[in-house]
């Protein structure tokens, strides 16, 4: 399908509003990274999710906006309460797919003669790979628990602070979370999955802070140059996925009544009770996946402290922020002028609040919420933060990474003959994968650049540059 | 196997539509986990209802993956599989228990998604594509 695309400014693209599309479509991007978009089918999804009920202004897409399944990656789409409608393909199957970064007190100069075993501590302790299970096996009753309560279960079960809820999106809690609506295959998979990274794009990350954009923010999130810290990129495992397909399926029964295009934008309207069903399931995986975050963190912290021989107090491993992005959130935002309460979906977009807003924590009000974007492997990660003009343009969204641009079978072939593991520690990054195929498939080449995506979102304003982080060490499933 | 860029997928052809299905399932599973010329041990019943034929193939390969990742069974083969009005499903499946020892694991599939997929009659017999979320 053929979809015209008009320029507006230098980081603005229109897609015009054609045929059943109820709104337009609107993506950020740049000259150098449209091209790609150009050539995958993620331009067509944008044009799809612009045809959903109740959506208003546009169907957006970030700058790493990639062919995703039913809504593009790096998709955005806000929903009218009584009108709209709720898509477990607009959150996707990893609900609450998200970014962990923590400060230390150490510099990566004093820590670079025993990265290596830092790593190797690392990728025994923390459980990753295909179906990794790990350590902790929960009853039923402990699953209702961690869906209800998030990482709060986590933080009064030992794993982690007080404190480091402050630093959670939603204080690593969303509302309104019913197990009772979950289904008996939901709880199996997620029996043995909390305090699990998963496979793929997964990992743990340790990285050198490079450089401070804004030292006057970089101070507020505890960050300065040399320092170490650690970055971590996991979901709501087997758990989320089962929950998420559980309610697609059973909205599929509404494809006709919706006149979709694709049947996996399959969708239910927000105040019906398929659709409250779903939001307080889903609410279940989100909880599931900040519990998730904080125990991998809670381990971090543990095998830092045994591998370096040194105590909590030199360590000073403490949460900077947690962010998910993939989730359809309840916000109020003002269209027109007037105040509105949507449903926000961000299919592969992070949250990006400004400085001053209500549901930032006291320690961020006067700066502004952070904003993390891995990188992939081999290259940079950012601390971003947030701004007023992603507030009016995009419902306080932002890009969630660098994106694929190679397959992974494109990556395989890009990569055979070479030894991708060889090739980052000649960058000076050693790195441990479970998978033989992970480290070719997840190889930089198969993402776009990470710089150019940031460049974008900072230009345009949506959020701006605080830090760039390097990595030294990544383990992956 | 079909190029898509975030995610994996794959055409699967099969004589008749039982057999395209057989042949979806060992299509699935092999991009989960290695592990051929396994001798079954275990059975058991699965039995799914769709709104059509390709609702159908789907729901049938989400099973097949549940299999997997909540019962910690690999599908080998079928012993009955009987598909009415393309809509609803029954059969007996062959399964193997997944032993870490003895099977790699090659991806992990979150979810058999809906997006493109498609049921159709190709060269004399049936063609499914599906998209994996990866």
């Amino acid at each position: 399908m053929d979809i015209k695309l008009e320029k507006i400014d230098e980081f603005r693209w229109l897609i015009p509003r054609t045929g059943d599309m109820r709104v337009p479509g609107l993506i950020f991007s740049s000259s150098e990274l449209i091209d790609a978009v150009k050539e995958d089918q993620s331009l067509v999804q944008v044009r799809n999710v612009a045809t959903l009920p109740g959506i208003v202004n546009y169907a957006l897409a970030m700058p790493d906006i990639h062919w995703g399944y039913g809504f593009p990656i790096g998709g955005v789409a806000a929903f009218e309460i009584n009108e709209g409608v709720v898509s477990p393909g607009g959150v996707g199957y990893d609900i609450n797919c998200g970014c962990r970064l923590m400060t230390t007190a150490l510099t990566a100069d004093e820590i670079r003669p025993k990265i290596r075993d830092l790593i190797s501590a690392l990728f025994r302790d923390i459980p990753t790979g295909v179906g990794s299970s790990g350590p902790l096996k929960l009853s039923k009753k402990d699953e209702q628990k961690v869906a209800r309560k998030g990482a709060a279960w986590a933080v009064e079960n030992g794993y982690g602070e007080p404190e480091d809820l402050e630093r959670t999106e939603d204080y690593g809690t969303m509302p309104g979370a019913d197990p009772s609506v979950l289904s008996e295959r939901a709880f199996k998979r997620g029996s043995d999955q909390l305090g699990t990274l998963g496979s793929g794009n997964h990992f743990l990350e340790i990285q050198v802070v490079e450089k401070i954009y804004d030292k006057r923010v970089a101070d507020t999130f505890g960050l300065f140059e040399g320092q170490l810290t650690v970055f971590i990129h996991s979901g709501s495992r087997g758990f989320g996925h089962q929950i998420c397909d559980d309610f697609l399926k059973e909205m599929t029964r509404h494809v006709e009544k919706f006149g979709l295009p694709d049947r996996q934008l399959a969708c239910a309207a927000i105040t019906s009770d398929l659709g409250q069903r779903y939001l307080a399931a889903m609410a279940c995986a989100a909880n599931y996946a900040w519990a998730n975050r904080q125990i991998l963190m809670h381990w971090t912290r543990e095998t830092f402290l045994k591998t370096l021989s040194i105590s909590p107090r030199e360590l000073q491993m403490r949460l900077l922020y947690d962010v998910c992005h993939n989730i359809a959130k309840l916000e109020d935002h003002t269209i027109h002028g007037k105040k509105v309460k949507l449903c926000v979906h961000r299919k592969g977009a992070t949250r990006a609040l400004p400085k001053g807003h209500h549901l930032l924590p006291d320690v961020y009000r006067n700066v502004g919420q952070p904003v993390l974007i891995p990188g992939d492997m081999g290259t940079e990660s950012y601390v971003l933060v947030g701004s007023a003009i992603a507030l009016e343009q995009t419902f306080a969204s932002s890009c969630h990474g660098a994106g694929r641009v190679l397959s992974r079978s494109q990556a395989i072939k890009r990569a055979k003959g070479r030894s991708i593991g060889r090739e980052l520690e000649d960058k000076g990054i050693i790195v441990q994968s479970r998978g033989k195929k992970t480290l070719k498939e997840e190889m930089p080449e198969a993402y776009k650049d990470v710089s150019q995506v940031v460049e974008v979102v900072h230009r345009a304003g949506l959020a701006t540059k605080v830090a760039r982080l390097r990595p030294l060490g990544v383990i992956k499933g | 196997m079909l190029d898509h860029t975030a995610d994996l997928g794959m055409i699967v052809r099969g004589k008749d539509i039982e057999d395209l299905f057989i042949s979806g399932a060992k299509a699935l599973t092999q991009t989960m986990v290695r592990s051929e010329n396994q001798r079954p041990t275990r059975e058991t019943r699965i039995s799914v209802d769709g709104h059509d034929l390709t609702d159908l193939f789907i729901r049938w390969l989400g099973e097949i993956l549940y299999l997997f990742e909540g019962e910690g069974l690999i599908f080998c083969d079928t012993r009955e599989l009987k598909i009415s009005s393309s809509t609803s499903l029954q059969a007996i499946v062959l399964c193997v228990p997944f032993d870490p020892d003895k099977h790699e694991i090659v991806y992990e599939i979150k979810a058999v998604t809906y997006h493109q997929a498609s049921v159709n009659r190709a060269q004399g017999g049936w063609e499914a594509k599906v998209i994996f979320d990866l």
